[in-house]
């Protein structure tokens, strides 16, 4: 089932184009990574999504309901501009969010006091949100985003701010959450968590797709394969081989990238002959470096 | 209500009813009432008159008993307020028996003693000793009662009728009532005490809209400037938080203003009798408390034009709160509505006293200031309705509507511009937003 789907949505502010005739569809149960630059129209496609700016084209539906008044109540949205009121207690704040969310009076305290205690914030429910540390408002902010459990959860660089154990913590609960078939898209610019978390990516650059798809996909599309070779002998086979376009030599260790189409097996095949393989790796281009090249090239 | 609506409104009513500050924002008024009465009943209580005790020196040998007769006052234990004793003494003895009283003073056998020369009728002086003469009560009881007995024989002197003269004089005294002309006839009521009502309950007014009116923009500015709107705007739409956020606010004052009228309108109905039943017999009070012309009605109206005025302002402050980035910024753009209110303030003064002049009929329907304008018209006017009363509701109800509209236009901008603080010219290009 389609649980966002975005048809040619396009918002300018003034002379800039900030989206331009993006299109998307996510299945549940999906992490889907938002992923492009800074500036590249991520959040600005995110508050169109959550209906906080209205698009000047083009179509969103969530769970097939075009209707936010009743969307919003399946949606969970972590921006990257947070922030909570200072003067409430923790306790009070999280039922606040939940109320805003419809649910049921019983059910956010029984969510409430089940994810203080997980997080590790229990001890904290009667204290004002200001007496909190930077990185448990954080957590205190993920909470209210996950509460009144979220078909679709939309998190804005989650991990911001946070230290590396409370990281793992948040990282789990995602995973967690989409074992139970939640669909969550994950907007970032750090692609080392984008290439752990997601299934698909969707790269916008200057507002406009540049690149999307399953990630195995896009990896496998974007037809560039290096192979990393460590060999004792005579390194001359790199020169002559027909099959590498480009490489990077250190003696006995090299760095090959292949012409397109071509096999690595016939590399390994065609070096066997001539030297002793210790270590013979296909890597496939990182998200990073995928990035990179795409963005640079736009 | 919208259940998300619901929860903005009792979170912005809740979080601010709980404060110390509000608490005790609306409990120093009935306090202040408990004080000033229960103040003047625990004195009245402690300072309970005794009987006294005067040595009366009458050299005239005429004036004692009719003096007597005069001060016939008792307490509540039925003793006389006033023990007059006479006492003879003769002219040579005079000055030595005056040190003797005096010695009596000291020792607090009599509270002090009063001489009336032979003379009196024509120096018009007498003199009076004690230890205490600060006695007003006193002083005055006395120096009536002989100033009535002395022009009583000066008029007998030259042929003349004291009894006819005090008779005509008290009939010829004539007492101004005003009177009220209404729709079916007319009442009695004091001009004064009408006006000191409706400036002060103007002024209520205007505090509680000015308070409440900076106490919503200041929690727009919060959700702005920690960046919470986000967070919020995702779940809710914007109008529904405004409109959120203006009633559980308004609610406070709202509260305070009830809990106010309900008090004033207590004392006005069942003050009197309760603190006669109280055995308070303090006429000045009771006086006070008779003059307050505080009807069921007026009540109903402040009420209704507080709901009217505070939304109206109130969604004026929300749009100010929502083109600034900061409190600082705030203080100086909420300037011209501060004027506003006050000016209306100012109009007030004037068309109380004048009611129905054509200035009066149309300021009053002019929506900003209708709200203090038209109700102190309604307020002076009672139990009449000044003209253009029912107009100003409907004019106010479309006007506050209209604002309505146009601010959310605003505000659904305004909150999520972070950083820099619009013009009103930039304001109005959001009005036409999509």
């Amino acid at each position: 089932m389609n649980v966002l789907k975005v048809e040619n949505i396009s918002k300018s502010f003034g002379n800039l184009k900030a989206v331009d005739q993006v299109s998307f569809e996510i299945e549940e149960g999906v992490s889907f990574g938002l992923l492009g630059p800074n500036g590249a129209g991520k959040t600005t496609t995110i508050r169109m999504i959550t209906n906080i700016i209205i698009p000047d084209s083009g179509r969103i539906s969530i769970l097939n309901n075009g209707d936010f008044s009743t969307t919003s109540n399946y949606l969970g949205y972590l921006p990257e501009e947070r922030g909570l009121y200072r003067k409430m207690k923790v306790g009070e704040l999280l039922f606040f969010l939940a109320k805003l969310k419809t649910m049921n009076r019983n059910e956010a305290r029984k969510e409430i006091d089940y994810w203080l205690e997980r997080l590790e914030l229990m001890e904290w429910k009667k204290k004002k949100v200001e007496e909190l540390s930077k990185g448990m408002q954080q957590k205190l902010q993920f909470i209210g985003t996950i509460l009144h459990q979220p078909k679709l959860l939309i998190l804005d660089e989650p991990f911001m701010g946070l230290d590396p154990i409370n990281t793992n913590l948040i990282k789990d609960i995602m995973l967690e959450l989409k074992e139970a078939g939640t669909t969550i898209i994950f907007s970032t610019h750090l692609m080392e968590n984008a290439e752990k978390l997601c299934d698909e990516i969707f790269l916008i650059n200057k507002g406009r797709n540049v690149l999307s798809g399953k990630l195995s996909d896009v990896k496998k599309r974007f037809g560039r394969e290096n192979v990393i070779i460590e060999f004792d002998g005579d390194d001359g086979f790199l020169k002559t081989s027909a099959h590498i376009k480009k490489f990077d030599n250190y003696g006995n260790y090299a760095e090959i990238q292949l012409h397109n189409n071509a096999d690595p097996q016939k590399l390994l095949a065609e070096a066997m002959k001539v030297v002793r393989i210790r270590k013979f790796e296909i890597k496939e281009p990182s998200l990073n470096e995928i990035f990179i090249e795409t963005v640079g090239k736009n | 209500m919208n259940k998300k609506v619901l929860a903005v409104v009792s979170r912005e009513f809740l979080t601010r009813a709980k404060t110390k500050g509000f608490i005790i924002g609306t409990l120093i008024f009935p306090l202040m009432l408990v004080l000033i009465f229960g103040g003047i009943f625990i004195f009245s209580m402690l300072f309970k008159p005794a009987s006294r005790t005067y040595y009366v020196v009458d050299q005239t040998g005429k004036i004692y008993d009719e003096f007597v007769r005069m001060l016939p006052d008792t307490l509540k234990n039925g003793q006389l307020k006033y023990q007059l004793i006479k006492q003879d003494v003769q002219a040579n003895d005079l000055k030595n028996t005056l040190t003797e009283y005096q010695e009596l003073v000291r020792k607090k056998k009599i509270d002090g003693y009063l001489v009336i020369p032979e003379n009196i009728v024509d120096s018009t002086k007498a003199s009076y000793s004690a230890k205490n003469v600060s006695d007003f009560d006193m002083e005055r009881d006395f120096g009536r009662a002989l100033s009535r007995i002395v022009a009583n024989i000066r008029l007998e002197n030259i042929g003349l009728s004291p009894e006819i003269i005090r008779r005509e004089m008290n009939m010829g005294n004539v007492r101004l009532v005003s009177r009220q002309v209404t729709e079916t006839g007319e009442v009695e009521k004091s001009g004064v005490s009408s006006f000191i009502l409706t400036y002060f309950l103007t002024y209520i007014m205007l505090l509680m809209i000015m308070i409440y009116g900076a106490t919503l923009m200041r929690s727009v500015i919060e959700e702005k400037s920690q960046r919470i709107t986000e967070t919020i705007i995702s779940s809710i739409k914007p109008i529904e938080l405004m409109v959120g956020k203006i009633i559980g606010i308004c609610g406070l004052g709202l509260t305070q203003l009830i809990l106010m009228g309900a008090i004033i309108l207590a004392i006005v109905h069942f003050g009197e009798p309760l603190l006669v039943k109280m055995g308070v017999n303090i006429p000045e009070l009771l006086q006070i408390i008779r003059q307050i012309d505080f009807s069921p009605a007026v009540f109903i109206f402040m009420i209704l034009f507080f709901l009217m005025g505070f939304v109206f302002f109130a969604s004026l402050f929300a749009a100010v709160g929502a083109m600034v980035t900061s409190e600082d910024e705030g203080q100086q753009y909420q300037m011209p509505l501060v004027f506003l209110v006050l000016i209306s303030y100012f109009i007030m003064f004037s068309v109380a006293k004048n009611p129905e002049t054509p200035m009066a009929l149309w300021t009053s329907l002019i929506p900003f200031f209708t709200p203090l304008v038209m109700f102190a018209r309604i307020t002076v006017s009672d139990p009449m309705l000044p003209s253009g009363a029912i107009i100003s509701i409907f004019t106010m109800l479309l006007s506050t509507i209209l604002l309505i509209w146009l601010v959310a236009k605003i505000y659904r901008v305004g909150i999520l511009m972070y950083g820099k603080k619009a013009s009103f010219k930039e304001a109005i290009k959001w009005i036409r937003y999509k």
